[in-house]
């Protein structure tokens, strides 16, 4: 009896790996692992875990959220671009690890690597300032005194908004001091303090959003910011580059469509999910997009190569002299 | 209060390898990969060539103060450990680092089972229901971590 | 000042069963994590924050401040009794613990460490509460140029500690200054000693290192010894008269547990220094100003209290920044700030303006957490000393497989593995030839914050030492390192003439 019944349940299983094989559109018949590059209990990774609640419902599969924090998402990026699962195992992440990052430093993957399943959420980036400064809260009052003052003091955090500003200094003919730090949280008292004239802020700004505390001199999105208004975006201040972050959900690029196409379905349902707007609109503060893949690609390869372009005007990463 | 022999002698032939160590340190590795760049502040390569040197001074007069207190005690520089007491500290490492290796194929939890129960064979436990409880145990708690409350998979 | 009728109802709603339940569940949660060797805080967040979701925002952040709590006291009961650090900052409570613990006295041991971790928790919960909110933006006057100065001064200090060997002791120390360079390099993002692993990118990962030099090495090291005395573990929980914790050895290391409540609440009200610099300082102060400082690190009952008393208190006092200025001073800060992201709270100065109820809950849950945790300490550590006598040849391989669990567990992958292998090598190495892992480590955790402000410090100020003068706390921490220096030289001066003195005949 024993026997019957364990042997039963090898067929079954074995047909149900050769039912999996034979028919792709029924991906996916097992949990899924999403990835993401930062640590539990960051603002990616909330949103993460949300958004996996929401598309267990619409994958009918359990989600799983895996984080493998390290180098800016680049842990991650490095382990999922030799991933071998067809689109079970999928990463969550922002737009800057894969445009800037294999141009910043040496990585194991490059921007063809990955498909980008679709664009879900818009990145908030700015450049901030404290209160009571000098040069009031505008950017061209900024821009007006660090002419006059050389030695003006700036807080980078990522190797891109350190190229950006590098890029702002020359076309101005500034000359700043430039002073680095590890994320918001390395920054918030350097402003807060006014040891620090002006910073590069990912997201911390909208935490002070009501205080007034850290007014936001230009938005370093596509356009101006939702909770700042009445700062200018790059291109309405004069400078021709477009950073906006975008939070993508991406795969190995050997997936096949079929499954990159279910994921997208899926992951378009989940940008009208009450949950993960709620999270990311009013949490997180930033706006829910949907981008199709073939947006997001073409956003991202754009984005590279006019970084690749500026470089080659700054004449090589700034920092390093070769 | 002497310090033991034994100790002077761990103290030389430590305070040599640390310094032969830091030698290739600072001539070969940081100046190779301790990264380059202007920075205004610090050369990158600062902080990491400071320690070395600190080891370096170190490791040197350690060597020479215990060479000369071992020398004062006339006793020889060099005992050789016998091949057995080498090896019974050496199969630990060779244990684990098998299991690391095999770790690389295989989900953790698979070989967990294996990893606990044969180093309890291996430490002289012959009772099996013992072996078995020790080795189910910690295999059936890691899966339960891991699929159950993390929710990450079996790793 | 919140009128004392929101105090009191914030604490009749912390008091309520429901949230008693609630925080008693995170301290349960993260005090069996942490007493596990291998798994640390990151593996009770890991589990914790889906359940969070379900939750109303105080009791998410009432079950995570529990469960922060949970795990530091739970990392210093595997600490004691096996040598293996849960979270790096217990390492200092290793130091005289687990000797104590071999010394046939686990349960005092536990208890010291216990008592004092709950009163160095509560005592800064109170500071944070009564005092210092409204004076939160002090920590403001602490820039670069101040951090900077504290920490060489920690780094002095600490090193000052390695004692009988102090020559091993800074080798460790310079070696651990070197690993602690490795990864971008701050300010020109070179890549320091990376070999093109993305891994290294940002530093050795510290886990590892710390779970491989302590942890794992000690088995390797527990393996060795096992081999020579076959029969028996090396801890014995007999009914040794002298393993109950008296009244009045406890009132003995009371100033010790004040003092080091004072060092651990100052060090986690600034953003940025965590409770590592905090237990070893306090663990360093009370070594310093004894009067027998050779008995500690032989088992000596106020090295306990130090390290468990600062360590514990740097996390309430983490909250000053939090809740004053929005600044998450510590890992467990900034999980808080997660969670009340989740929830749609705003921390920072206007808690105290929009949401006041709902800031007093908290601190009246925090102090129901501290006493909840020290019922599920004082149970607790009844049901974990057995550790000790169960045979060493099963609680080896056990603990050998959760090293490698906890590494794989939190995402660190063959890479980890490998790292937590190299590390016990070299702690193997630092163990059997007497090197002091303490400078070693301290070093390492150090390096990258003092790197860090340094820079900052140089390019803020254009290079010129002269800003000093114009940064009075800067000056008196460079001073007070000199000082230090000084008396470091002098007083190992005056105990080499007592050695020559007593070895010439």
């Amino acid at each position: 009896m024993k026997k019957t019944l364990l042997s039963t349940a090898i067929l079954s299983a074995a047909l149900a790996v050769g039912m999996t094989t034979a028919q792709a559109d029924d991906f996916p018949t097992k949990p899924l692992t999403l990835v993401v590059g930062f640590g539990a209990g960051g603002s990616t990774d909330i949103q993460a875990r949300v958004l996996a609640n929401v598309l267990e419902e619409e994958l009918g599969q359990p989600v799983n959220v895996v984080n493998q924090p390290g180098a800016g998402g680049g842990v991650a990026l490095t382990r999922l671009a030799s991933n071998r699962d067809e689109g079970y195992t999928f990463a969550f992440g922002t737009s800057m690890t894969i445009t800037y990052g294999p141009l910043a430093t040496e990585t194991a993957y490059q921007i063809d690597d990955f498909r980008y399943v679709a664009g879900v959420t818009l990145g908030q980036s700015a450049m901030v300032t404290g209160e009571d400064r000098p040069f009031g809260d505008t950017w061209e009052g900024l821009i007006e005194y660090a002419r006059e003052n050389p030695g003006t003091t700036y807080a980078t955090q990522t190797a891109l908004d350190r190229m950006i500003i590098e890029y702002i200094a020359q076309q101005e003919g500034l000359d700043l001091r430039i002073v680095p730090t590890s994320g918001g949280a390395g920054m918030a008292p350097l402003i807060l303090s006014g040891d620090v004239d002006f910073a590069y802020s990912g997201g911390t700004h909208s935490g002070y959003a009501e205080t007034g505390e850290m007014p936001v001199l230009l938005s370093l999105a596509e356009d101006r910011l939702v909770a700042f208004p009445d700062a200018p975006s790059m291109q309405e201040a004069g400078y021709d580059i477009n950073p906006a972050e975008i939070r993508v959900v991406m795969v190995p690029k050997d997936t096949p469509d079929a499954h990159v196409e279910r994921l997208a379905e899926a992951l378009e349902a989940a940008t009208q999910d009450e949950r993960f707007i709620e999270i990311t609109e009013e949490r997180i503060l930033m706006p829910v997009v949907y981008l199709s893949e073939e947006d997001v690609t073409q956003t991202l390869t754009e984005q590279t190569e006019s970084y690749k372009a500026l470089l080659e005007e700054l004449g090589g990463v700034p920092g390093e002299d070769e | 209060m002497m310090p033991d022999t034994q100790m002077l002698r761990k103290n030389v032939w430590s305070g040599l390898g640390v310094t032969l160590i830091t030698c290739w340190l600072l001539v070969w590795l940081i100046p190779r990969y301790g990264g380059s760049g202007m920075a205004f502040g610090m050369h990158p390569q600062r902080l990491a060539t400071l320690g070395a040197w600190v080891m370096l001074v170190c490791a040197v007069t350690l060597t020479l103060i215990s060479f000369i207190q071992l020398r004062k005690q006339q006793t020889p520089l060099f005992a050789s450990p016998s091949f057995a007491v080498i090896w019974h500290q050496f199969w630990p490492f060779l244990y684990v680092l098998f299991f690391i290796g095999l770790a690389i194929y295989l989900p953790l939890t698979w070989l967990a089972p294996f990893i606990v129960g044969a180093l309890v064979m291996l430490l002289g436990e012959r009772r099996w229901y013992v072996v078995a409880l020790v080795a189910a145990v910690p295999t059936l708690a890691l899966y339960l971590l891991t699929v159950h409350l993390m929710r990450i998979g079996v790793v | 000042m919140p009128e004392l009728s929101a105090i009191t109802s914030a604490f009749g709603d912390a008091l309520t069963l429901h949230s008693i339940g609630i925080i008693f569940g995170g301290v349960l949660l993260g005090y069996i994590v942490g007493v596990i060797p291998g798994l640390n805080r990151s593996v009770a967040i890991a589990i914790a924050i889906p359940l969070t979701f379900y939750m109303s925002a105080f009791a998410a952040i009432a079950f995570l401040i529990g469960l922060s709590k949970g795990t530091a006291a739970g990392s210093a009961v595997s600490a004691i009794l096996l040598n293996t650090p849960g979270e790096p900052s217990s390492a200092a409570t290793c130091l005289d613990g687990y000797p104590m613990a071999k010394n046939g006295q686990p349960r005092k041991a536990l208890k010291v460490g216990l008592l004092a971790s709950v009163i160095g928790d509560l005592l800064a919960t109170l500071l944070l509460i009564v005092v210092v909110i409204p004076f939160a933006a002090v920590a403001l006057k602490f820039g670069p140029y101040e951090l900077a100065a504290i920490l060489i001064f920690a780094l002095v200090f600490i090193a000052g500690m390695a004692g009988g060997s102090f020559l091993k002791g800074m080798a460790a120390g310079g070696m651990g200054v070197i690993l602690g360079t490795v990864g971008l390099d701050p300010e020109t993002g070179a890549m320091r000693f990376t070999f093109g692993y993305a891994e290294l990118m940002e530093g050795v990962p510290i886990l590892p290192l710390v779970i491989g030099t302590l942890a794992l090495s000690e088995m390797f090291v527990q393996l060795d010894e096992y081999r020579r005395s076959k029969d028996g573990s090396s801890i014995r929980l007999s009914n040794n008269p002298d393993d109950n914790l008296s009244y009045r050895e406890f009132k003995r290391t009371l100033p010790t547990i004040f003092k080091s409540t004072g060092v651990g609440a100052f060090v986690g009200a600034l953003p940025g220094l965590g409770p590592s610099v905090g237990s070893f300082m306090a663990y360093g102060l009370a070594k310093r100003s004894a009067k027998d400082p050779d008995s500690f690190g032989k088992g000596n009952p106020n090295g306990i209290a130090a390290a468990e008393a600062a360590d514990n208190a740097v996390i309430p006092a983490s909250y000053i920044p939090l809740f004053g200025l929005g600044i998450p001073g510590s890992v467990s800060a900034a999980l808080l700030v997660g969670a009340f992201m989740i929830h749609g709270i705003q921390v920072g100065p206007l808690m105290l303006r929009d949401h006041p109820q709902m800031l007093f809950t908290i601190f009246a849950g925090m102090i129901v957490a501290s006493l909840i945790m020290l019922a599920v300490g004082w149970y607790g550590l009844r049901v974990f000393a057995r550790v000790t006598s169960v045979p060493q040849n099963i609680v080896i391989p056990v603990v050998i497989f959760l090293c490698l669990a906890g590494i794989q567990v939190q995402g660190y992958g063959t890479f980890g593995l490998l790292t937590v292998f190299g590390f016990a090598i070299f702690g193997y190495f630092l163990k059997k030839l007497d090197y002091s892992f303490v400078t070693f480590l301290v070093a390492f955790i150090v390096t990258p914050m003092l790197e860090m402000n340094l820079r900052q410090s140089v390019i803020l100020s254009g290079g010129e030492l002269s800003i000093l003068l114009q940064r009075p706390i800067a000056l008196f921490f460079v001073v007070a390192t000199g000082l230090m220096v000084l008396h470091l030289s002098w007083s190992s001066y005056r105990l080499y003439r007592k050695r020559r003195q007593l070895t010439s005949p």
